[in-house]
């Protein structure tokens, strides 16, 4: 897809975005939701990245996500750091987790990559559950409790004030979005595809498979880091149960919906899913049957996604049918 | 002579030890189920966890729920074998075949089945509730040998589940459908020229493996309760088990599921239990670095 299209897709998308708080700006429930949908079309985006156009089979988007919300936490709690320092902390030392997990996984291949990362998931709640992670202030199994919210300039951005605090996550996503953007589309991205293609003709080429695959889990996990971070001051409350599956597995639903690979349709995917588990709050324990019967449904029935329907489209339009 | 507190200290050394192989032996059999998969089809199944709950569930239900009283755990095991082979057959045929078609189609199974994976757990959870379910041993009582305390269920489950490898091992090689599991394995294009179904060998391997895991799941639930949301931990552990063996090594795994199930059972009691997972993943980073295929795998 073009940088054109893609630009003109996630700015129609952000668009709408910011246009509703001027209708349902005082109903705090679903403005609730609409920071969520903001949150997670970044992390969703970011997996993306690492899936679809990288071609690394990495589970680990959750844990680092969990990793920057509880880096942050704990920076804030323990050590009083302003929470925008403390958000950028926790992305540089996302990345740094983002390398040290990327660095045995180069030599691997795919399930074993989806097994090391897998097992960074499941081997971070025994840790932050247990006495290591209270060591280091992770409030055991009740999590972080106190998490102070961001303020700038005097102005405090909390669940208070939704519609500002609304205002800057949406700054925040859009701005992580437009980076992944220009990534995918400069030489990075190109450098990217053509490893996922075929690796040993890009490294033919002269592409340093080693350093541009440590480079996406770095940029991947900063991002997903930083917006972890953040979702932990905007909530003010983190808990290792983030890390149990059902979160997983609607992440993994919103990059199915949105095709895997076609870069903003996770945004779309994300913004369609958030919204959509709400409306099924109704179904109680069933939401989560569901959400796993339609994680089948969709690889078996949409292999491309909602992105894979208007390319099909917009290729008729272009070759006729 | 040695002290009183040696003596304890080698007999609670002892209890480590006999829980270690029974649980190791456990994971043997999953493990050689899960290496068979991906050594056959190629397609990796994040369910397999939960289809270990599925025997939990199954004779959990046979014997509780329909208070199912006669012939004790061998009737559970000849109704609910051919119950897990169908429900893995049903679902390679309905969900795996389908996506073979298609590109990087390994990668769309582990999607898949992780989705079917939730499924499972939450349905588990739906149906029988977040309570884990506890099975009754499979045969009750002790040994004892001098001072030295044996429960006849662990030695039950070490039997068996050998027993098990042991069957699977003979019908490898000495059965027609087994030789034509190896041929697809080691050919796949081959298998299919000289006349091999391999559409079928695919589905009834995958079939294999769920029963597999399934009848470790009915032994080792004795031991630990059957927990709805235990799926994901077990599948990492008999992945763990299988990456650390060596991916379609059957015999790397054997050796790798004994010594994981001894290390778990050592850091459980030095250090507690939550360590396990933590030190499992530790083990095997540690492996991967040094051989990327595994102990025994073969490499690229």
């Amino acid at each position: 897809m073009r940088i054109k299209h893609m630009a003109i897709i996630i700015g129609a998308a952000y668009g709408i975005m910011a246009i509703l708080p001027l209708f349902v700006g005082n109903t705090k429930f679903i403005m609730n939701i609409l920071i969520m949908c903001l949150i997670w079309a970044v992390v969703a985006s970011c997996w993306d990245v690492m899936m679809g156009f990288a071609g690394i089979f990495s589970f680990g988007q959750v844990a680092f996500f969990v990793m920057g919300a509880y880096c942050s936490g704990i920076l804030a709690i323990e050590y009083h750091v302003t929470p925008v320092l403390a958000i950028l902390i926790a992305g540089l030392f996302t990345a740094g987790m983002g390398i040290l997990v990327g660095l045995p996984c180069l030599k691997l291949a795919g399930p074993y990559i989806a097994l090391v990362t897998f097992g960074v998931h499941m081997a971070l709640q025994p840790t932050l559950r247990g006495e290591i992670g209270i060591a280091l202030g992770s409030g055991g199994s009740v999590g972080l409790l106190t998490i102070p919210p961001i303020s700038m300039f005097g102005y405090t951005f909390s669940s208070a004030h939704m519609v500002p605090t609304f205002y800057l996550t949406l700054l925040v996503s859009l701005g992580c979005i437009l980076i992944i953007m220009f990534a995918i589309k400069s030489w990075w991205g190109t450098a990217f595809l053509a490893l996922k293609d075929s690796q040993d003709f890009a490294m033919s080429l002269g592409i340093s498979a080693f350093k541009y695959k440590l480079m996406v889990f770095a940029l991947t996990s900063f991002l997903t880091g930083i917006i972890g971070a953040y979702y932990g001051h905007f909530y003010g409350v983190v808990s290792f149960r983030l890390l149990d599956l059902d979160l997983f597995s609607i992440l993994m639903v919103m990059m199915l919906v949105g095709g895997l690979g076609h870069f903003p349709g996770s945004v779309i995917g994300a913004f369609l899913v958030v919204a959509g588990s709400e409306l099924m709050a109704p179904l109680g324990a069933y939401r989560a049957v569901t959400m796993g019967a339609l994680v089948v449904v969709l690889v078996l029935a949409l292999p491309n996604g909602i992105m894979g329907l208007f390319l099909k489209q917009s290729a008729k339009k272009i070759y006729g049918s | 002579m040695l002290s009183e507190d040696t003596i304890l200290l080698l007999y609670e050394i002892t209890d480590v030890i006999i829980a270690g192989l029974s649980t190791g032996s456990v994971y043997a059999l999953m493990a050689v189920g899960m290496t068979l998969v991906y050594g056959v089809t190629k397609a990796f199944n994040f369910a397999y966890g939960d289809f270990f709950n599925m025997g939990g569930y199954f004779a959990w239900i046979l014997i509780f729920g329909l208070g199912f009283q006669f012939g004790g755990y061998l009737t559970v095991l000849v109704v609910v074998m051919p119950l897990m082979f169908a429900v893995g057959y049903a679902l390679e045929k309905l969900m795996i075949a389908p996506l073979r078609k298609r590109e990087d189609w390994e990668n769309k199974v582990m999607m898949l089945t992780l989705g079917l994976a939730l499924f499972l757990t939450s349905l588990y959870t739906v149906v029988f509730g977040v309570r884990m379910k506890s099975l009754p041993p499979i045969w009750e009582g002790t040994l004892e040998v001098g001072q030295l305390v044996f429960a006849y269920q662990d030695i039950m489950i070490f039997v068996l589940s050998l027993g098990g490898i042991g069957l699977f091992g003979w019908m490898l090689n000495n059965t027609r459908i087994g030789m034509a599991v190896q041929a697809v394995a080691q050919n796949p294009v081959g298998a299919k020229i000289v006349g091999i179904p391999k559409e079928r060998i695919f589905a009834s391997t995958f079939a294999i493996s769920t029963v597999m895991v399934g009848f470790g799941g009915i032994l080792l639930s004795q031991k630990w309760f059957i927990n709805p949301m235990s799926g994901g931990t077990i599948m990492v552990k008999a992945w763990v088990v299988t990456a650390f063996g060596g991916m379609g090594s059957i015999r790397g795994g054997l050796y790798a599921a004994f010594i994981i199930g001894m290390l778990e059972a050592l850091v459980g009691w030095m250090f507690g239990l939550s360590y396990g997972i933590i030190a499992l993943f530790v083990l095997l980073l540690a492996t991967l670095v040094f051989r990327p295929q595994g102990l025994m795998g073969k490499g690229e």
